[in-house]
């Protein structure tokens, strides 16, 4: 297979997570953007006992903790920002409804996004029939004229989001959850009731087919979006 | 161990931190190998340029504004569909079966209804059920009460299992008394409102249908 020919600009490494020794490559930027959002994380069952007992103070704090990452994963699965601000709306409003249903046997965070994906998925399909009822263009739903904050590569940036828009739903939420938010395999496997070994047969299937979706033509040579 | 290249996609897919190690030393020596890896990091890094976590003004105001008017509605007026939020939550494959049961729901109350249309046909211009009417829409109430007890008994320990989909049905189950008790209060201060009686048998008949369909779980 020929070479994904893109010059990043990061300094790449392979990082190992302490716990479950998976392998993720990082950048440095990356590394330090993370660290901005986990640093001086609050405890999750501290959240969690606040949300059960009815305080607006535990979802402000899983708000502050987590609402970037959620509005992040949102506006990747469902492709703007409205929606995805309707989303992790919608999200919070769930999870103070079910919030009695919380048994604990997965982190709150892992609980939250559980819910937050499948508020996801019911609002693309909820727009697809809206769409298709509208006889509009199906390329409209797909993400690339959504503002976003500058990125180093704007057209590898749409390059991806298109290539992720012809995944499957799996292999699009495993690589958004571990590749963009930096969730392990656990903790997506608590997420999607997937096993941990499907969370990882799911990632390298998607990243196989993103690399065959971005590699330009064997015999165009040089020149594709990777 | 003796690397090879047949052990690199194996190695993409869970390898061990030591396998990587070794990887990048046998790409060192082989392009196809040097070019596949190096493709494969490129792609998690390319990720990084869909992640923006900018802070979204009045995003949290937006939420916490709707949260404390959730909060306050007195759980008796929230929509009745908002109540199965854990549908949302429930795999593909449950979910399916659950458009099963209430497929066979909705044939059930077809059944009912065709049954028992003699009742309904009877009062359908009437808001106010007339004393006979009255006496058979409490006889079927105190039937579906009756047959649900049954039920619940029967169906207690598949319910109280610590699954996602009883977890579902137990929150459907706690709504649906929800609305009977509020029902069933409201049909206590004015007993011949018809359309308060047919509610409530609606409620009965959903659950007497869930908790059927928890014990259908078993088999």
């Amino acid at each position: 297979m020929g070479s994904v020919g893109l010059t990043l600009p990061w300094e790449h490494r392979i990082s190992r997570s302490a716990h479950t020794g998976e392998q993720r490559v990082e950048s440095s930027e990356e590394r330090a953007e993370t660290g901005r959002l986990t640093s001086a994380e609050p405890q999750d069952s501290e959240i969690a006992g606040a949300c059960l007992r009815g305080n607006l103070q535990g979802y402000e704090q899983l708000y502050h903790w987590q609402g970037r990452r959620m509005t992040n994963l949102a506006r990747n699965l469902l492709g703007s920002q409205p929606d995805a601000e309707d989303a992790v709306q919608e999200t919070f409003l769930k999870i103070q409804r079910s919030i009695a249903s919380f048994r604990g046997q997965s982190s709150f965070v892992t609980w939250s996004f559980r819910i937050l994906v499948n508020t996801c998925h019911d609002l693309r399909r909820a727009r697809v029939r809206r769409k298709d009822h509208a006889s509009e263009d199906v390329e409209s739903l797909l993400p690339g004229n959504v503002p976003r904050a500058r990125v180093a590569h704007p057209s590898l940036r749409m390059a991806l989001e298109r290539a992720l828009e012809r995944l499957t739903t799996h292999q699009r939420d495993v690589f958004l959850l571990y590749e963009v938010e930096g969730f392990r395999h656990a903790e997506i496997a608590g997420m999607l009731e997937i096993s941990e070994t499907a969370s990882k047969n799911t990632l390298f299937q998607a990243k196989k087919n993103l690399r065959a979706l971005l590699e330009p033509p064997r015999s165009a040579g040089t020149g594709g979006a990777l | 161990m003796n690397f090879t290249c047949h052990d690199r996609e194996r190695i993409f897919l869970d390898g061990s931190a030591e396998e990587w190690v070794e990887l990048e030393q046998h790409a060192a020596t082989c392009t196809p190998c040097a070019e596949e890896l190096r493709a494969w990091k490129q792609l998690s890094a390319a990720a990084a340029e869909l992640r923006d976590y900018r802070e979204v003004p009045a995003l949290w105001a937006r939420i916490e504004s709707s949260l404390r008017e959730q909060q306050v509605a007195p759980a008796a007026h929230r929509s009745f569909w908002h109540s199965f939020d854990l549908w949302a939550r429930i795999s593909h494959t449950w979910q399916m079966a659950l458009v099963g049961a209430m497929i066979v729901l909705l044939a059930t109350s077809g059944g009912y209804l065709y049954t028992h249309r003699r009742v309904a046909t009877q009062d359908a211009g009437n808001k106010l059920l007339k004393s006979g009417a009255l006496a058979e829409v409490e006889r079927t109430e105190r039937d579906y009460m009756s047959a649900i007890d049954k039920l619940a008994t029967d169906a207690g320990p598949q319910l109280n299992a610590d699954t996602p989909l009883m977890a579902s049905y137990r929150e459907k189950l706690l709504t649906l008394d929800s609305a009977i008790a509020d029902l069933r209060a409201q049909a206590g201060e004015n007993p011949s409102n018809a359309h308060l009686r047919y509610q409530l048998l609606a409620m009965y008949e959903e659950k007497q249908q869930t908790l059927q369909d928890v014990l259908e779980t078993k088999r």
